[in-house]
């Protein structure tokens, strides 16, 4: 049988304090992209104020764009913008 | 009090923004002088950071020191300060002749002071001379009257503090009652001993019940204050804060202020999250994106930074459910607070008291010290304001001390104890020293670039080598610029930051400009044309905040949704139309953003021209410490050395990257160097500069700037 092919998604800030956890694994299937993780993540935890237009994505680290498609154990975060002060 | 000076006055009424009205205080002769400014000049200079430079302009000269007599202090909030109605309108400026950068320095600063200024009569307070004998000044709208006055004596521990002196004056002036009539500007003993000292802004927080204090933290301000003799300053004005620009278009405003309010309530509980956590928030981000400037800006990663990160401040000290706005009206609110906290060390150990903090840059300045204890952050913040320091420089500074003492330049017989990395003790006394101007804190309280020459001098003479060349090695990793130290961002990989610290004309203070993640993380600027034009772009739109009594925060750090289908999202350009909105509708005036970035450049051209005169304004001075641009130390390297050596590869052919590690980081070090060289060229010609980092005529021509004292000045630049 095939191995699970999963993400992790790492949550910061006010994510940790919702989730109660620093990161959670999703599987993933071939096609998904990012996108589908953030609904996965607004359905698991309806309290996290996810709004896609208010949201910087990385994967691995980079900067993401919310069609990219997922491999098996990328790191997704979803973070504010931040401008410095 | 003992009365020195009064003099009784009839307050202007504020229109449109602007009372018209500079106070003029000299201490030397004790003359107290009410000037009614132009309607150029205030078309010209615009209010804030702009009328102190002016002021600072035309009132001193090249030779003049932050200690000289003719040394000018100037307060002024600006057009749009003061306006419940708006957020974040509680800023003011606090501008001189700074005794860490020689030159002209400007720090911003929150609460009530600069708005009650206003409402007492007056745009601006500048203050010159120097006075017999430590004095306060009383500026009172509700008596009508200014007065200067032998500063009080109360006891040792109140006289020397800051908070506890300022809170004090505040409490004798009103009968011994707190009102949010009153505000106070104050500096501690610390102020008078070490060249990074602060003015603290303290204010009533009728929901606190309590007086509470927010500070303008860079460049020694609150050193020059002390060098006049000026122990602290009240102002009091029972007029109604609201309406109280008296704007041109009150719905415009209202308007204006409630497009801005709604954004903020929508956008930033999915965004930073300030209202909640502060800017402690920062932390993390910082620490993830390698960018927390660990043990002297060494590394931007520890495994012990989790200890530092917000949540440990909201769970274990700021006070919730309580709005933390600095002024009224602000519902980003991010002005954290922590209530009762007892001070295990120093001299008031045992104590309980309330802390107005932290900000990130104080948890940030800890962390740089190798410290990851929050509660050491808690008692560093408020000792640092209750002496007078600024939290930034003094964890700057301690911290190049302790990597000097690590790497051999520093004895523990210089020092007097071992002041390595993480050492709470050390960092204790020595904070303690400073203040007192005691052992090594005599050193210390001197800032990094003095400093730096005093650790070479004697590093030298003990090993037998040059100053010069001992000096050329602390180079490397002395966080200043034109004498100020970094504040607290890593920026090793971003070369348009490292432009944002080495351009940025009061020294490395990032209110000018911020541009990590569009530039390392988001990748907007991968040209240098693109670095210049925001290098351009954000420091004068910044300026431009500091000039009319805004904070930046509700514009900055709470992204409009509208803003993701503009084509330069980083600007939010959709909540900067608010701002536009806001100034013509206070002051009548029908300017674009185009206009506003016009007339900012004005003040930013003014300021490069006061550095030139003051030594500060050439090429030489915007050079960077290595540190800023690379990996100092093969153990920097070796701490990400994965992601150097891919940065190699994508900057050279693979035939081109040396196998050798040590030969990596050499090369690594001299494409980073000359990267920054490349960015001085391109953003100089995007400024109107020479190659040697001058303004050209036709530049200062262009503003309205040339007169005869800019003119000598270029022509001794054979410009």
């Amino acid at each position: 049988m095939a191995q699970e092919m999963m993400v992790l998604v790492r949550f910061l800030g006010m994510q940790r304090v919702v989730t109660k956890k620093d990161s959670i694994n999703i599987p993933i299937t071939g096609d998904m992209t990012v996108k589908d993780i953030l609904e996965s993540v607004k359905n698991l935890y309806p309290d996290l104020n996810l709004d896609e237009e208010m949201l910087f994505v990385t994967v691995n680290q980079g900067k993401a764009s919310l069609d990219r498609l997922l491999s098996a154990d990328d790191t997704i975060s979803f973070l504010p913008y931040i401008s410095g002060g | 009090m003992e009365l020195l000076k009064q003099i009784s006055y009839d307050p202007a009424q504020v229109t449109g923004g602007y009372a018209d009205r500079l106070l003029e205080i000299d201490l030397s002769k004790l003359h107290i002088t009410i000037r009614d400014l132009s309607s150029d000049f205030k078309n010209k200079y615009i209010g804030g950071r702009g009328y102190a430079l002016k002021l600072i302009w035309d009132g001193t000269r090249a030779e003049t020191q932050y200690d000289s007599p003719e040394n000018i202090l100037v307060m002024a909030s600006g057009p749009l300060g003061n306006e419940p109605g708006f957020p974040g309108t509680g800023k003011f400026i606090i501008g001189t002749i700074s005794p860490l950068t020689d030159t002209f320095v400007d720090s911003n600063v929150g609460g009530h002071f600069g708005p009650l200024l206003k409402l007492a009569g007056f745009d601006a307070l500048a203050v010159s001379g120097i006075v017999r004998a430590d004095s306060v000044i009383v500026i009172d709208g509700d008596s009508r009257t200014i007065s200067i006055m032998a500063a009080p004596a109360y006891d040792k521990e109140t006289d020397e503090g800051s908070l506890s002196f300022g809170k004090r004056l505040l409490e004798d002036i009103n009968n011994g009652e707190y009102s949010d009539s009153l505000a106070a500007v104050t500096a501690g003993k610390g102020a008078c001993n070490a060249r990074f000292g602060i003015i603290n802004s303290l204010f009533f927080d009728k929901k606190r019940n309590r007086i509470r204090a927010k500070q303008a933290g860079r460049g020694g301000t609150g050193t020059v204050m002390r060098a006049k003799g000026l122990r602290g300053i009240v102002v009091r004005s029972s007029l109604s804060k609201a309406n109280g620009n008296n704007a041109v278009d009150k719905e415009g405003v209202r308007r204006a202020g409630s497009r801005l309010r709604e954004v903020i309530s929508q956008a930033d509980p999915k965004q930073l999250h300030l209202s909640a956590w502060g800017t402690t928030i920062l932390s993390e981000y910082m620490n993830k994106f390698h960018l927390f400037p660990i043990k002297n800006y060494q590394y931007g990663q520890s495994s012990e930074s989790p200890k530092l990160f917000a949540g440990v401040f909201l769970d274990r000290y700021f006070t919730k459910n309580l709005p933390d706005g600095c002024y009224y009206g602000c519902n980003l609110a991010c002005s954290k607070s922590s209530e009762a906290v007892e001070l295990t060390r120093g001299p008031y150990k045992g104590q309980k008291v309330n802390i107005d903090g932290p900000e990130y840059e104080t948890v940030g300045a800890v962390s740089c010290m190798g410290i990851f204890d929050p509660h050491f952050v808690l008692e560093y913040n408020w000792y640092c304001d209750e002496y007078g320091l600024d939290t930034i420089s003094t964890g700057t500074t301690i911290a190049f001390f302790m990597e000097c003492f690590e790497r051999g330049f520093l004895t523990a017989e210089d020092i007097g104890y071992k002041l390595t990395f993480g050492n709470m003790d050390a960092v204790d006394r020595l904070l303690h020293e400073i203040a007192n101007a005691k052992g090594f804190g005599k050193v210390t309280g001197q800032g990094v670039a003095r400093g730096k020459k005093w650790v070479a001098k004697n590093y030298a003479a003990r090993n037998g080598i040059s100053e010069d060349a001992a000096l050329a090695e602390l180079n490397k990793f002395a966080m200043e610029v034109k004498g100020l130290e970094f504040s607290m961002y890593v920026t090793k990989e971003s070369l348009a930051q490292q432009g944002g610290y080495g351009f940025a004309l009061k020294g490395p203070q990032h209110d000018e400009s911020w541009l990590i993640f569009i530039d390392q993380i988001h990748k907007e600027l991968p040209a240098f044309e693109d670095k210049a034009k925001a290098l351009k772009w954000f420091p004068l739109i910044r300026t431009w905040f500091n000039a009319t009594g805004l904070c930046k925060l509700p514009w900055i750090d709470v992204r409009n949704p509208e803003a993701a289908s503009t084509d330069e999202p980083a600007k939010n350009l959709p909540t900067l139309a608010y701002y536009v909105d806001y100034f013509n509708a206070t002051t009548g005036s029908k300017k674009t953003l185009k206009d506003i970035l016009n007339d900012s450049e004005r003040l930013y051209i003014l300021q490069k021209l006061t550095n030139l005169r003051h030594g500060k304004g050439t090429r030489i001075s915007d050079q960077i410490p290595l540190r800023a641009m690379g990996p100092v130390y093969f153990n920097e390297y070796e701490s990400r050395a994965e992601y150097y050596d891919g940065w190699l590869r994508e900057q050279l052919s693979d035939s081109e990257v040396p196998a050798i590690p040590e030969k990596k980081h050499e090369l690594l070090v001299k494409k980073r160097t000359e990267a920054y060289q490349q960015l001085c060229d391109i953003v100089y010609e995007e400024k109107g500069f020479s190659s040697d980092g001058i303004p050209k005529r036709d530049t200062v021509e262009k503003f309205g700037l040339m007169d005869e004292q800019a003119r000598q000045l270029l022509q001794s630049f054979d410009m």
